[in-house]
């Protein structure tokens, strides 16, 4: 192919320069009387549909504020529990844990935001308009809510003067080039620093946990306690320190190592955090030692070994054979009596030589292999050995947490580990191996067709049975595993969709250039796959978070249990079920739609390159 | 041979193709979609470095037949051998034509998800097992080639057909194939960048690359085609030389064929 040269490269070319190129008309920005004119006023018929909207949304609104407002409402058994929401009766002597953890997960937190470059600058003007129209809001408050009438003066007062410091910064700055601009993250931090300042000053309340007496919770009114306010002081300071150091970081150093070490690190922070709230310190070192470390050892050092030999591309045929007789060895293990950690970690190997011909490649490809298997086996094996290591902190009730705390833990767990299973289930539905095809389908087909509650209540009650003498299983593992496997039979039928929007034409030009199937799958497929399928799959992640709220019935205090059941029965705050409900919801909904922003970010993201 | 001299030798007469040894040898292939035959008994050889141009009106199993050569379809009966390597479902079979044959498509099918350089360097790093480096300076240097080395860093979504294209042959050569397919590289163009993708089909004819082309372009089988088969209802109709076939073909469905297209 030596004298291959091609002359065509000017033969797409673009107009020439000199002919002039037309802008775009300028899009008319209307007055605020003359838009109103147009859009809701445009028809006598408009007119009424507007009128009509207006007062049905005013009479809501009041209603709303009504509720809100009436001197019956107790909202002070909201503020003063807010402990108990979070992590219920969590021992206040170990909460120095909790803190810890909140403060591993705002320093990832503060320097993944630095590092990825999040925020943007937003014009001060802007914030003027949005200051506006929150005194507006205020100001309609004040007039709909039942007040007295120095209290609404009051209002109204404060409502103005929200409402006049926008008009101020909206009118102020330049336009154009010179017009000032200011960082959403600062925006985000001033807006937190005044939330904890008003820990300090305002009197929200809080609550000691006495095991010994009955109520065994009581509430105080009060300025929230020193172990709370300092605290969350702290913690903005860390998460403001944590930015700037990020800063420097992605400054000093080259951006793809520190974005993958973050990448683990977030992935390995879950297990690592709850194994600390969970563990007592003077944990059994001596069963780690004697079992634990020769397990992990052993099948550390024979597993690369084998992994290196079976990457190597001249190995060939002879590879498969010995991944596919792992994968009957690893079976055989279930049929002997032995340490379920054996069993899983030969089952684990199985899986990577049988993937091994796929990565197979030159001396830096191979050792990555190997180190990934390290990787693999060290996580897998510390979490085994943690489950079965059962909680040593004293915690009075059945869990040893409760509230937000597992509602998010479970969530969080649920769709890391399900995630995983659901593209492999998807991938083996749509597989042309029958045995992995009817098993998948089979699965999907039965997970889906019971009821959620049933699952939970099989795994909380049941499985905990059906285990081998000498393991234990947490009942939230178990209650986890049972929302894991829920939710990725759902989640497996979501990407399949995704699967099937690939083209023919795609699997056939992977077909073309020689790529096997799993090559095909990991490069060309799934990333097509899973990108059509980001807006079904985090409806799926918001409607596992909600989901979480079925741990109520099997006696787990999550959030919706403590603000239905737990407040309403204290003493002094008996029928506050429906304040506490108002506050719940709100607090679900912040989450909600965090994950539904994100999505939408991902979405824009990942929509790179298509047109 | 000595009546109908071209006024430009074709790429069969620059090379001597009478040593070379077979390519693709088909013998009787025949495939069957639930009761329609869309190949009935299909048997042809092509030679090493010759370039053969499969013509025929919609429906006659050109398509069919060339993607039965690297096994996207798959043939029922009959014999079908790549380089000495017989296809059957054998995997191993497959995988080992399917990395010595490139293939072209109508539709480009480029990965949209990956910019310019990875869909081209993405085949030779995991299947031909090259180092990253290695590979991306190859595809940069294929894509030079094939004129569009400033577009690296885009992604397919961002390109013109033409320009799509002629990735695509960038694509299915980084796998340094002995055997290059096309299945109608110009049918979803526009005439503007017809050009431009048959001259890059062109120069690889004429460094040597066996090929086989399915396409309607009758000015380009003449200029680059050693050989022409003509199709129809599944079956070759005629077989030629280029000269011969345009200007004294043997059947008459052939001379009806080209009174309306040329």
């Amino acid at each position: 192919m030596g004298g291959f040269g091609i002359g065509s490269r000017n033969s797409a070319v673009v107009p020439s320069a000199n002919v002039p190129i037309a802008a775009p008309p300028e899009v008319l920005k209307l007055p605020p009387r003359e838009w109103v004119k147009a859009n809701l006023f445009s028809s006598p018929f408009n007119s009424v549909l507007t009128l009509l909207t207006t007062v049905v949304l005013l009479a809501i609104f009041r209603g709303f504020l009504a509720f809100v407002f009436d001197p019956v409402r107790q909202w002070d058994s909201t503020a003063t529990n807010l402990q108990l929401f979070m992590t219920r009766a969590y021992p206040d002597d170990q909460y120095i844990r909790i803190w810890f953890c909140v403060a591993v997960i705002l320093i990832l937190t503060g320097v993944s935001m630095a590092v990825w470059r999040a925020g943007s600058t937003m014009p001060v003007a802007a914030i003027g308009h949005k200051l506006l129209g929150t005194g507006a809001l205020l100001v309609l408050l004040a007039l709909l809510a039942p007040f007295s009438a120095s209290a609404t003066i009051q209002w109204l007062v404060a409502a103005l003067a929200v409402a006049a410091t926008g008009e101020v910064l909206r009118r102020s700055p330049g336009k154009g080039e010179d017009e000032r601009t200011v960082s959403t993250l600062t925006v985000l931090v001033i807006a937190l620093a005044g939330l904890v300042a008003s820990l300090w000053v305002v009197p929200y309340g809080h609550h000691t946990y006495i095991a010994n007496r009955v109520p065994r919770v009581l509430a105080e009114p009060g300025t929230v306690a020193l172990t709370t306010k300092l605290p969350w002081t702290v913690m903005l300071l860390i998460v403001v320190t944590a930015y700037f150091a990020g800063r420097l970081m992605r400054d000093r150093l080259p951006a793809n190592p520190i974005r993958a070490t973050l990448m683990v690190l977030w992935l390995l922070a879950p297990p690592v955090l709850v194994y600390l709230v969970l563990r007592d310190p003077d944990f059994d070192i001596g069963h780690v030692v004697g079992t634990d470390l020769p397990i992990f050892l052993a099948y550390a050092t024979g597993g690369a070994a084998l992994l290196s030999w079976l990457t190597r591309p001249s190995t060939g045929e002879a590879g498969r054979i010995i991944a596919v007789l792992i994968l009957l060895v690893g079976f055989c293990t279930f049929l002997t009596p032995m340490r379920m950690v054996v069993r899983i970690d030969m089952l684990m190997l199985a899986v990577f030589a049988l993937a091994a011909p796929t990565f197979a490649g030159g001396p830096r490809a191979r050792k990555r292999y190997a180190v990934g298997w390290l990787g693999v086996l060290g996580v897998a094996s510390w979490l085994i050995t943690s489950i079965n290591t059962p909680s040593t902190v004293e915690v009075p009730g059945g869990f040893f947490i409760g509230g937000l705390s597992i509602t998010l833990m479970v969530a969080v767990f649920t769709i890391l580990f399900s995630f995983p299973l659901g593209i492999g289930l998807a991938l083996a539905r749509t597989s042309s191996m029958p045995i992995f095809r009817h098993l998948s389908t089979g699965f999907i087909e039965i997970v889906r067709g019971v009821p959620l509650i049933t699952i939970l209540i099989f795994f909380s009650i049941m499985v905990p049975l059906f285990l081998p003498t000498g393991m234990h299983l947490d009942e939230v593992t178990a209650v986890i595993i049972g929302y894991v496997l829920f939710s990725s039979a759902y989640l497996a039928e979501n990407v399949r969709g995704g699967l099937q929007s690939v083209t023919r034409g795609q699997h056939e030009a992977a077909d073309a250039v020689g790529m096997t199937t799993a090559q095909k799958t990991v490069f060309i497929v799934l990333p097509q796959a899973l990108r059509v399928s980001i807006p079904p799959l985090v409806g799926h992640c918001i409607g596992v978070f909600k989901e979480t709220s079925l741990l109520a019935i099997i006696g787990v205090f999550d959030l919706l249990y403590i603000a239905r059941i737990v407040i309403p029965g204290q003493t002094e705050f008996m029928g506050s079920a429906r304040e506490n409900l108002l506050f719940v919801s709100v607090i679900y909904w912040i989450f909600a739609y965090q994950l539904s922003k994100a999505s939408q970010r991902l979405e824009r993201r990942t929509g790179l390159g298509e047109r | 041979m000595t009546d109908a001299t071209p006024a430009e030798p074709t790429a069969g007469q620059i090379r001597d193709l009478s040593r070379g040894r077979d390519m693709i040898v088909c013998e009787d292939v025949s495939k069957w979609y639930g009761d329609f035959q869309a190949l009935d008994k299909v048997s042809a050889t092509i030679k090493e470095q010759e370039v053969v141009v499969v013509l025929g009106p919609s429906g006659s199993g050109k398509s069919t037949w060339i993607r039965c050569i690297n096994r996207l379809e798959i043939h029922q009966e009959g014999r079908i051998v790549v380089d000495d390597v017989e296809l059957t479902n054998d995997l191993r079979n497959i995988e080992k034509v399917r990395s010595e044959v490139g293939m072209v498509f109508q539709q480009f099918n480029l990965f949209p998800h990956l910019n310019i350089l990875d869909n081209v360097s993405l085949a030779p790093i995991w299947v031909r097992k090259k180092p990253r480096a290695e590979a991306e300076s190859q595809a940069m240097a294929l894509l030079e080639r094939v004129g569009i080395p400033e577009q690296a860093q885009k992604y397919p979504g961002q390109l013109s057909g033409g320009q799509q294209q002629r990735v695509a042959i960038a694509r299915a050569l980084a796998m340094e194939p002995r055997i290059m397919l096309f299945d109608e590289p110009t049918s979803a163009l526009d005439p503007e960048m017809i050009k431009e993708v048959l001259d890059v089909i062109k120069t690889l004819a004429l460094s040597g690359m066996t090929m086989m082309v399915v396409t309607h372009e009758m000015g380009f089988a003449k200029e680059v085609a050693d050989r022409l088969i003509f199709m129809e209802g599944g079956q070759i109709v005629e077989e030629n030389t280029t000269e011969l076939f345009f200007s004294n073909p043997t059947e008459d469905r052939t001379k009806l064929f080209l009174s309306q297209i040329l």
